[in-house]
């Protein structure tokens, strides 16, 4: 009836130029496919990943080299990272717990947050930025310069050769590093708060072993095998789809860092909702 | 069994109404192709009519929207995966910016596709390599970077590279554009003796260096927008009185073909 009663022959009706509204809904409409689309490939790659995970060339080598560039090349920032953290947390713990005299919990305090959120955290968002852009720029400029079309036309799968090792990579070695500063930062912590701020030795220890549960330390490392597995999904998948030259290879890095920054803090708390 | 009229040879490829877009930039139009087995087959043609892009489809690197191609009686478009790579294995490819590894040396480049495919051990490899290298005149570069290398040498490692597994097909996209005129002589006389070593390798070469693409090929085909639109022997395009093949061979701006 809506149609019948506006006759084919009237003048076209008048289409208002696309105003501010249209303009921004269809915009939403096109980030919420484009991040749809991202999703689905995201996805994609690391089930193809998945799918190589046993199928030869097991490719050791390859990611014992990965290890190594993610793993022995980012301790130097874990390490200052870490004790600054634990050192800066036990600073700040102890002025607020002093005001009840209650110097005595720092440690443990000190202890569960580290183990539970600052390690894990801290370790994904610096690997995401050391090693997770540096992946993802390596691949992009091996897309742009059709070396990954060089490894298609020598019948050696990119992502067996390519993808596979780095994911592995990075899930085993975002655990190591984070036990490691989860470690150094009790350090730090014990420097400050039995070395400077004169806490007792006994009761920091006590705390810290009383309050630090393996729960904590398990969901930690839990945490940082998630996170391990995002960043070399991230930076491989950005590397892989990388189009435009270097500017497009600039592009991928940037947005492989900001994009897996964003997925760890949001599936930290995801996992932290669920696990309790 | 499918004879290529140019040549009277067998096809090993062909090409059947393949057309292929990227976005809303239409690149090949229904191109019909035959390359001969045991010949040099050379595509010339302007920037950007789809000569690379006509290559990647043979391996399987770019899929067709329309359109079929077919290595002997195999259609590619129905390969799965693992088929497709085997296909690949018989193919040597020496790409238009040569697609090294950068993070490797000269010699795990050119190594690279044995490491990948064969079980040689490390003597045979080196034996194989060093020979490779010697045939290209790169002795001397064998633990240099790519980075570190000019244009040429690249392409000519390049050429070692597809060369090593003594492949059953040798696609070359422009082996010879960037090269100095003498050793741009020296990778034809490469590519023909080649050719001429092997006779059931078949070679497609992608060139706009004319001069050498008369001399050494066994049949041209003259790709415009997307599409083979004249075909045949060297001598064929020599005496064509065709204004497109004329001002092309001539490098001219005067005829049909604007800049
Ligand atoms: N992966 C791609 N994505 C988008 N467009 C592409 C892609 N590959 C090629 N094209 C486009 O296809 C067209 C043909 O490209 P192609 O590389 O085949 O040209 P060509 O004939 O090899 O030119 P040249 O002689 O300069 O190498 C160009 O317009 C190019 O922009
Ligand atoms: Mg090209």
């Amino acid at each position: 009836m809506a149609k019948a009663s506006r006759p084919a022959t009237d003048a076209p009706p008048e289409r208002p130029p696309a105003s501010l509204i249209t303009r921004s809904i269809e915009g939403i409409g096109r980030r919420v496919l484009s991040g749809l689309e991202d999703l689905g490939r995201v996805t994609h790659i690391l089930a193809l990943a998945l799918a190589n995970l046993f199928v030869r060339p097991v490719r050791v080598r390859e990611t014992l080299r990965m290890m190594e560039f993610v793993g022995v090349q980012s301790l130097p920032i874990i390490l200052l990272t870490s004790a600054f953290t634990g050192a800066v947390f036990t600073l700040q713990s102890y002025r607020a717990f002093a005001m009840f005299g209650a110097q005595a919990m720092v440690g443990g305090t000190v202890g569960v947050a580290l183990t539970r959120e600052l390690g894990p955290t801290l370790t994904g968002l610096l690997v995401a930025g050391r090693a997770g852009s540096a992946m993802a720029a390596e691949i992009g400029a091996m897309r742009v310069s059709e070396q990954i079309d060089a490894l298609d036309a020598m019948a050696v799968d990119p992502i067996n050769y390519l993808v596979k090792p780095r994911i592995v990579a990075s899930v085993l070695v975002v655990p190591m590093l984070t036990a490691l500063f989860d470690f150094v930062g009790c350090l730090g912590s014990y420097a400050i708060g039995v070395g400077v701020l004169r806490l007792s030795r006994p009761e920091f220890m006590v705390r810290l072993r009383d309050w630090v549960d393996w729960d904590d330390i398990w969901t930690g490392l839990f945490k940082a095998l998630v996170f391990g597995l995002i960043i070399g999904t991230v930076a491989c998948y950005k590397g892989f789809y990388t189009t435009g030259g270097a500017r497009g290879v600039g592009l991928a890095t940037t947005s492989s860092v900001v994009v897996s920054s964003v997925a760890i803090l949001i599936s930290n708390f995801f996992i932290a909702y669920a696990l309790p | 069994m499918i004879i290529d009229p140019v040549t009277g040879a067998p096809a090993a490829i062909r090409y059947e109404g393949v057309h292929k877009s990227f976005g809303t930039n239409h690149v090949l139009r229904g191109l019909d192709l035959i390359v001969p087995r045991g010949k040099i087959t050379a595509i010339i043609g302007r920037s950007g009519t789809g000569k690379s892009v006509t290559l990647k489809h043979v391996m399987g690197l770019l899929r067709p929207d329309r359109g079929e191609i077919f290595l002997g009686d195999v259609n590619l478009m129905q390969l799965n995966p693992k088929a497709l790579r085997r296909v690949r294995e018989r193919f040597g490819v020496v790409f238009q910016n040569a697609a090294l590894f950068d993070s490797m040396d000269v010699f795990d480049n050119v190594a690279f596709p044995l490491l990948e495919h064969e079980s040689f051990s490390s003597d045979v490899v080196r034996a194989k390599v060093t020979a490779a290298l010697a045939q290209v005149g790169l002795s001397a570069a064998v633990h240099r970077l790519p980075s570190e290398l000019s244009g040429g040498m690249r392409k000519r490692v390049g050429l070692a590279r597809a060369l090593i597994r003594d492949p059953e097909f040798l696609l070359y996209d422009e082996p010879t554009t960037g090269l100095d005129p003498i050793l741009s002589a020296a990778m034809d006389e490469l590519i023909y003796e080649t050719q001429q070593a092997r006779p059931a390798l078949t070679s497609v070469i992608i060139s706009h260096d004319m001069k050498a693409v008369l001399a050494i090929a066994d049949k041209v085909a003259f790709l415009v927008d997307g599409r083979v639109v004249h075909e045949g022997t060297p001598e064929y395009f020599a005496q064509s009185d065709d204004a497109l093949i004329r001002q092309f061979l001539a490098g001219s701006l005067d005829g049909p073909m604007k800049v």
